[in-house]
């Protein structure tokens, strides 16, 4: 019963969080400036057809109302076609004319579908790239604080996240791919095309993983029943693997948690500078097109995947510490 | 009985099974790189648009990818040593038979891609549906219903102009512009086979698009021989940096529009060899004629005198070339003209006094509309022409916009378009000059500018009704372009230089002045 209410409450409130999210995207696109049908039409389309398609397609209507059908269609599974890219996935642009031979329009969805496994990806490889450069430095920092490996660990931290995306992205590419010839850097062909992008999103989200556990594991390695489990005997290493990583490990999941969330949602920067076809790269060309429906696509999209992985977390939470309610 | 650990054990199974079905097992064991036999892959700098039909855009990109795929009639290498050279393709002649007929002599035994024979039908067909109004890409001289194109055999066209009163050699130069549709795919009609795939007689046959990836094959039975290359692979890759990192890393064997910077970058590497072309494009500062206060011409030409283009030449690098007319030099009648407004601030002054704006007083604020991140240095020399008109008195304000914001604030509109001035380019792969200058100076058409003039009007129908070539030119330098100088619709800052890099280990391709690309003949040094 625990369980059918928790996702009952949980996913209750999830999806509140998605129709807000999804009510201030669509209010957002349609306040700020840039008309979608001029970009779509083209430049050299007559006002008066331009005032035609908007009208045809309900862009002029009042927003309460455009937003109520767009909703409609959410429920249901649709969310709708893009409003520039045909149905191959091609990223346009260019187009002169509301021409009636253009081809058909991409279902959202379908290019949603077709980019997130390659963000889902990226993002499950630069957590554990993540995890296996912060592990090492932030238990081994934890277990020593105020000493020089809780040093480090702070030192590696303020290095990793000072270092911006872009920059890093260039100079590992240049390095890895363009001197060395190690990787392939730019677009996707396969499994390796991932690894470089997941090192740079690693490096930055490192740093967040590192303090967390030096914080965390320094805090529990303190406590009453740390000092007590070496005079039952335990060893040094039993001790800090069992008791106290098993202790620090809901905070660091927590933290994983939102971590991975923002990964699906804003590796943009990383996408764009390696080419990598994922739901950011897909992102930054609805934003710039304008493309209303696929920008409200991918925010529902990505509200409901960062909902779902909180409702895990909270569950696993509970998993590893059964004293935590949600 | 349900509990957590176990809800847990079944969710995390069910998940691994969704997953299982969502990403691609080949992801983990796809190979790292191709080998030297590869298709060749070029980088593109501007997405195509959804439609493949040939009359539906401008797009530069998509203009490209046609130019492996599609048959022209002749085609213009444009280079400065002998720019209106026309090299015969589709066309063994092309004939001025008297000043309203022009007879297009066909190459036989060629076929489409999907193997229907080329013949005459192919280009009435071609030249009849492009031409109608209705169609995006307005190459023509005028309508349809202003020509009439007849096939006396299967090889033999010709294109009689009488009825449009216009000269018969404006399809002369046009020949090496327009590609040639099959007259089975224009007969389907919208949403027919034109516009869901290119069917060409190119060497290169369109294969599919995947993404952004435009995929192409050799043509096994290209009628100028073996194709040495076994594809192309045509890809938009919007970051600058990221193509040029995909060239040096051996993904990409051919990037284009280089900035100037990178072209120092690249200088020196073994890896890469480099092309720099004087193109066919112009850019321009595109005047909003038909508002306050530029549709005053004193206005327009006090800006103009306003403007150092040698300092922008400065700001550009490799990537301008001085020009001092409304075409590029490469085109079909460039003249350097006498009138062309040269930077002189006492000038300057003058018209706006004149005007009744003395030092610029009692001007509105402008806007000056440009881009960043298509065409090189634009945030940069729009900085420096800010800064210059300020010097003498207009109140401008630069706005810097992405790519596709300033598109859709680009072209005329009814009272005017957006802004009071807004930086563009405009490149059309053919000597014909009226690809320019009717297109965006006449009335009737007036792009950017959105200027109606009876005597600028006057003046393109001048030239477009001469009865030769040689009468034509005659009428652009001495009539249309000096009235053009004289009413500066728009100012003519510099011709772009088109800076392509490529793998050096190929050889033997030939990149046209607009950009278009052979490759049929490239070879490897692998």
């Amino acid at each position: 019963m625990f369980i059918l209410r928790f996702l009952l409450r949980r996913l209750a409130q999830g999806a509140l969080i998605i129709f807000l999210v999804s009510a201030l995207i669509f209010t957002l696109l349609r306040v700020v400036p840039g008309d979608p049908v001029r970009l779509m039409a083209g430049g050299m389309a007559p006002e008066a057809l331009i005032e035609q398609i908007a009208t045809d397609m309900g862009l002029r209507d009042p927003i309460p109302v455009q937003f109520t059908r767009y909703m409609s269609g959410v429920v249901q599974g649709d969310l709708g076609q893009s409003f520039v890219r045909p149905a191959n996935g091609a990223a346009v642009g260019g187009a002169s004319f509301d021409d009636s031979t253009r081809s058909a329009r991409a279902e959202v969805w379908d290019l949603i579908a077709e980019t997130a496994p390659k963000t889902i990806q990226l993002a499950c490889l630069a957590m554990v790239f993540a995890l296996m450069i912060a592990i090492p430095i932030g238990v081994w920092g934890g277990l020593h604080p105020g000493g020089w490996p809780d040093r480090i660990a702070l030192y590696c931290s303020s290095v990793f996240v000072s270092l911006p995306n872009f920059w890093l992205g260039i100079m590992l590419a240049l390095l890895l791919s363009v001197k060395l010839k190690l990787l392939p850097a730019i677009g996707y062909g396969g499994f390796a095309w991932t690894i470089l992008p997941a090192l740079v999103l690693a490096i930055e989200i490192a740093p967040f993983i590192i303090r967390s556990l030096t914080v965390s594991v320094a805090q529990i390695m303190g406590q009453n029943f740390i000092d007590i489990a070496g005079v039952r005997g335990l060893s040094r290493n039993q001790i800090i693997f069992r008791h106290g990583a098993k202790n620090a490990a809901v905070p660091l999941l927590n933290l994983l948690g939102v971590q991975f969330s923002m990964l699906l949602g804003g590796v943009l920067v990383v996408e764009f500078i390696f080419d990598y076809p994922g739901l950011g790269l897909l992102t930054i060309n609805a934003v710039m097109q304008r493309d209303f429906p696929l920008i409200q696509g991918i925010a529902i999209v990505t509200a409901a995947a960062f909902v779902l992985i909180n409702i895990v977390v909270d569950l696993l939470s509970t998993l590893i510490d059964p004293r935590l309610e949600y | 009985m349900l509990n957590r650990r176990s809800f847990l054990n079944y969710a995390g199974m069910a998940g691994a099974g969704v997953l299982m079905n969502r990403v691609n097992p080949d992801f983990f064991i796809g190979t790292a790189r191709a080998d030297v036999t590869k298709p060749m892959t070029f980088l593109s700098a501007e997405n195509i648009t959804g439609n493949w039909d040939p009359t539906a855009h401008t797009t530069l990109s998509q203009t490209t990818i046609q130019g492996f795929v599609m048959g022209y009639l002749a085609r213009a290498p444009m280079r400065p040593e002998d720019p209106q050279a026309m090299e015969m393709e589709l066309a063994t002649e092309l004939n001025l038979l008297d000043a309203h007929r022009f007879e297009i002599k066909l190459r036989e035994g060629i076929t489409f891609h999907d193997g229907k024979p080329f013949t005459a039908e192919d280009v009435k067909a071609t030249f009849e549906y492009g031409a109608q109004p209705d169609r995006p890409a307005q190459w023509y001289p005028g309508p349809t219903d202003s020509f009439e194109v007849t096939t006396p055999d299967d090889y033999t066209v010709i294109v009689d102009t009488t009825k449009g009163g216009y000269g018969a050699h404006m399809f002369y130069f046009l020949t090496a512009y327009l590609p040639i549709m099959s007259a089975k795919d224009i007969a389907e009609g919208p949403k027919g086979a034109l516009t869901q795939r290119l069917n060409g007689t190119g060497p290169f046959k369109f294969v599919e698009q995947r993404g952004n990836d435009t995929v192409m094959e050799a043509n096994p039975t290209y009628w100028k021989g073996d194709v040495t290359v076994p594809g192309v692979v045509y890809s938009f890759v919007g970051d600058a940096t990221t193509r040029m990192l995909s060239l040096l890393n051996g993904q990409a064997d051919v990037i284009e529009r280089l900035e100037p910077e990178q072209l120092e970058t690249l200088v020196g590497n073994d890896e890469i060899k480099l092309s720099k072309l004087v193109s066919v494009e112009n850019k321009y500062l595109w005047f909003r004629c038909s508002k306050p206060p530029f549709d005053n011409p004193l206005v327009r030409k006090a800006a103009a005198h306003a403007i150092d283009r040698e300092l922008l030449l400065e700001v550009l690098g490799d990537a301008g070339a001085p020009n001092s007319n409304f075409i590029s030099p490469i085109k079909f009648g460039y003249v350097e003209l006498d009138n062309y407004p040269e930077y002189d601030p006492e000038e300057c002054q003058r018209l706006l006094a004149e005007a009744g704006y003395p030092n610029g007083e009692g001007l509105p604020e402008l806007e000056y509309i440009t881009s960043t991140g298509f065409y090189p240095k634009t945030k940069e020399y729009g900085e420096v022409i800010t800064a210059l008109l300020q010097e003498q008195g207009f109140p401008v304000t630069l706005n810097v916009m992405e790519v596709a914001a300033w598109n859709e604030r680009l072209y005329d509109r009814p009272g005017g378009g957006p802004g009071h001035m807004i930086d563009c380019g405009w490149m059309a792969g053919s000597p014909e000059p009226d690809l320019v200058l009717r297109t965006h100076f006449h009335s009737s058409s007036k792009r950017i500018c959105g200027i109606v003039d009876p005597e600028i009007d006057a003046a393109l129908d001048a030239e477009r009704n001469a009865p030769s070539l040689e009468a034509r030119k005659e009428v652009l330098a001495t009539n249309l372009m000096p009235l053009l100088a004289d009413k500066v619709p728009a100012l003519s800052l510099f011709t772009s230089v088109m800076i392509h890099a490529m793998r050096s280990e190929y050889d033997g391709l030939f990149i046209y002045a607009d950009g278009l690309m052979d490759a049929s003949k490239v070879t490897s040094a692998a």
